[in-house]
């Protein structure tokens, strides 16, 4: 009678913890996949400004290792006029770039606008966040060269971007837009992982003459 | 991953040694339940695992940088119109929308271009009266290339860009391409002055708001080959004072084609108004004998919607008092154009209704009673769709 007593209480015990178990780890599930969600969107922030935010966690990662290696990714992962570094200062690391768009309904697929970006780079230890805001359309006409050149003069901020295009040509463009932030978020994926040769310090030789001392 | 299956397995025996000894079937089937839940929860878990593991190995992955490449990309337009001139022929001498009383092509225009590297190329072909004899000579065979555009760049450095081939000039205003002009008819200093240039030029950007460009060109304007020299010297200077101005200072000279300096600029003062401006001199080469023109056009223009824009071309054109004129302007004449123009954009398509009065300082035109007039009239409804 005891001992069946003890064994009900064990297994209500073990049952309890069980429990807890399989709560944390559908927790657990459901933030990945939450956190997953929310970094595939191009969302209005605070300030009614369209932002592309993600967090990365990278363990055993120096801050300063951080910082040096997505200083190389902001000079050196894309060509300029996609991505520029502008400036740095401690754990902080500001770009510039933009991506062509075309719209949807075009025959053939040509510039029909950019759309600029600035792009800051936070680094902590062990961890990572970066963002893209500031998106402003850049309209493209063709010029006497057959050229699609920005015109000038005529930026639109992209929250703005209804007022002189329509929804598909909107679409588009944020379409074309998301994919290639995603693109340029993967490549920093990439270069956060690799690491950077550190700067060799040149040592001053001192010669001591033989003579005349 | 290897701590949650540790946390599994640690369940699990344990479960399988004190299974034993319970004896609770309700309870039992609880835990059975229980154990499919966290297993199911385990296996969504791992799976996530393994995916943020496979983005965890691009690590290995070279990096290689952008490049710059693009795409062989194709651009391009078809146009059309109605014109109706109220003397009942065509009297102003614009290049293009030159027939009366007729429904006319213009022409279709397709353009090629390809971006490697350092390098690109860009082809442009135009079949049709507009690209073919209102705007190119025929070669030697009589034959038309039917050739707008056909280039090769290359960019030595990020500054520095050198160009070869057949390209649109860089004088002037408008150009060939109905999608790159406001109006649909043209210009006396459009028409008078050089169409294309053969050459190869270099262009230094000083920044994005200063560049000089300078080349050579073959003796003739809108030719595919020289005649044998390539005597004429271009140069442009651009700069752009403020965002939204920009301004292109410009001169071609050389002893078989003449020489003419020109003006072109415009500026975006507000989202919706922008003022252009145009001014040319030109000498023509000696051996045709003393010939010249110069003139002057502005260029207002009025967004009233995302659709709509309102356009004026008042130009003032004056052929110098030599020995011959321009247009229909003889020497020593002026003439005054006015020009009211709409571009009502729907997609691709814009539509383009216009309406011309040309006053002259003498009688450069026939009325429709075809006696000699000062005035000269037309409207026209022009459609361009680009794509």
């Amino acid at each position: 009678m005891f001992a069946k007593a003890a064994s009900k209480g064990w297994l209500l015990f073990y049952i309890y913890n069980m429990k807890k178990i399989v709560l944390a780890v559908i927790c657990l599930f459901f933030k990945v996949a939450t956190a997953s969600a929310q970094a595939d969107s191009l969302v209005l922030d605070e300030n009614n400004k369209y932002i592309y935010y993600q967090v990365v966690a990278q363990p055993a990662s120096s801050a300063d290792s951080l910082q040096a290696r997505a200083i190389v990714f902001a000079k050196k992962a894309f060509t300029a006029n996609k991505l520029k570094f502008k400036d740095s200062d401690k754990g902080t690391i500001r770009a510039t770039g933009g991506v062509l768009v075309a719209k949807k309904s075009s025959v053939a697929m040509h510039e029909d606008a950019r759309i600029d970006y600035t792009m800051t780079i936070e680094v902590k230890d062990n961890r990572y966040r970066y963002w893209f805001t500031d998106f402003v359309i850049v309209p493209y006409a063709r010029d006497r060269y057959a050229n699609f050149v920005p015109v000038s003069g005529k930026n639109v901020p992209l929250e703005k971007g209804l007022a002189t295009l329509s929804k598909k040509d909107f679409d588009g463009y944020t379409a074309k837009l998301l994919a290639n932030l995603k693109d340029i978020g993967n490549r920093l994926k990439t270069y956060m992982k690799t690491p950077v040769a550190p700067v060799k310090k040149e040592v001053k030789k001192t010669i001591i003459p033989a003579t005349n001392w | 991953m290897v701590l949650s299956l540790k946390v599994y397995l640690n369940i699990k025996n344990n479960y399988l040694l004190k299974i034993k000894s319970i004896n609770y079937h309700q309870t039992l089937i609880k835990l059975i339940n229980m154990k499919k839940i966290l297993l199911l929860s385990l296996i969504a878990l791992g799976t996530l695992t393994v995916k943020a593991a496979t983005i965890g190995t691009s690590s290995r992955l070279t990096m290689v940088a952008d490049t710059g490449d693009t795409p062989l990309t194709i651009s391009g337009s078809v146009d059309a119109y109605y014109k109706y001139d109220f003397a009942k022929s065509s009297q102003i001498g614009t290049s293009f929308a030159s027939d009366h009383n007729s429904f006319s092509i213009g022409m279709v225009d397709i353009a090629l271009k390809k971006t490697t590297g350092k390098t690109s190329f860009v082809g442009e072909v135009s079949f049709g009266p507009r690209g073919q004899q209102q705007s190119l000579l025929p070669g030697a065979a009589g034959d038309s290339y039917h050739i707008q555009n056909l280039y090769v760049n290359f960019a030595a450095t990020d500054a520095l860009t050198f160009t070869m081939g057949y390209m649109g000039t860089f004088i002037g205003y408008e150009v060939i391409s109905p999608v790159g002009n406001f109006n649909y008819s043209t210009s006396y200093m459009f028409t008078n002055g050089p169409f294309q240039n053969a050459g190869l030029k270099a262009t230094y950007a000083f920044s994005s708001k200063a560049s000089l460009m300078v080349g050579v060109f073959n003796d003739g304007w809108n030719v595919y080959t020289s005649g044998g020299r390539i005597d004429n010297l271009g140069a442009q200077l651009f700069v752009s004072p403020v965002d939204g101005w920009n301004a292109y200072l410009n001169v071609i000279t050389g002893n078989s084609a003449g020489t003419e300096f020109d003006l072109t600029t415009s500026y975006q003062i507000t989202d919706a108004f922008k003022l252009g401006l145009n001014a040319a001199d030109y000498t023509a080469p000696k051996y045709i004998g003393k010939g010249g023109f110069s003139g002057v056009a502005l260029y207002p223009q009025l967004a009233v919607s995302s659709s709509v824009t309102l356009g004026l071309r008042g130009e003032y054109f004056k052929a110098k008092a030599t020995d011959f004129g321009y247009s229909a302007i003889a020497a020593g004449t002026s003439v005054k154009a006015l020009t009211a123009t709409a571009n009502i954009k729907s997609g691709n398509l814009t539509i383009i209704p216009e309406f011309r009065l040309d006053s002259g300082s003498a009688n450069s035109w026939m009325n429709k009673s075809g006696m000699p007039t000062k005035k000269a009239s037309q409207a026209l409804l022009a459609v361009v769709y680009a794509f």
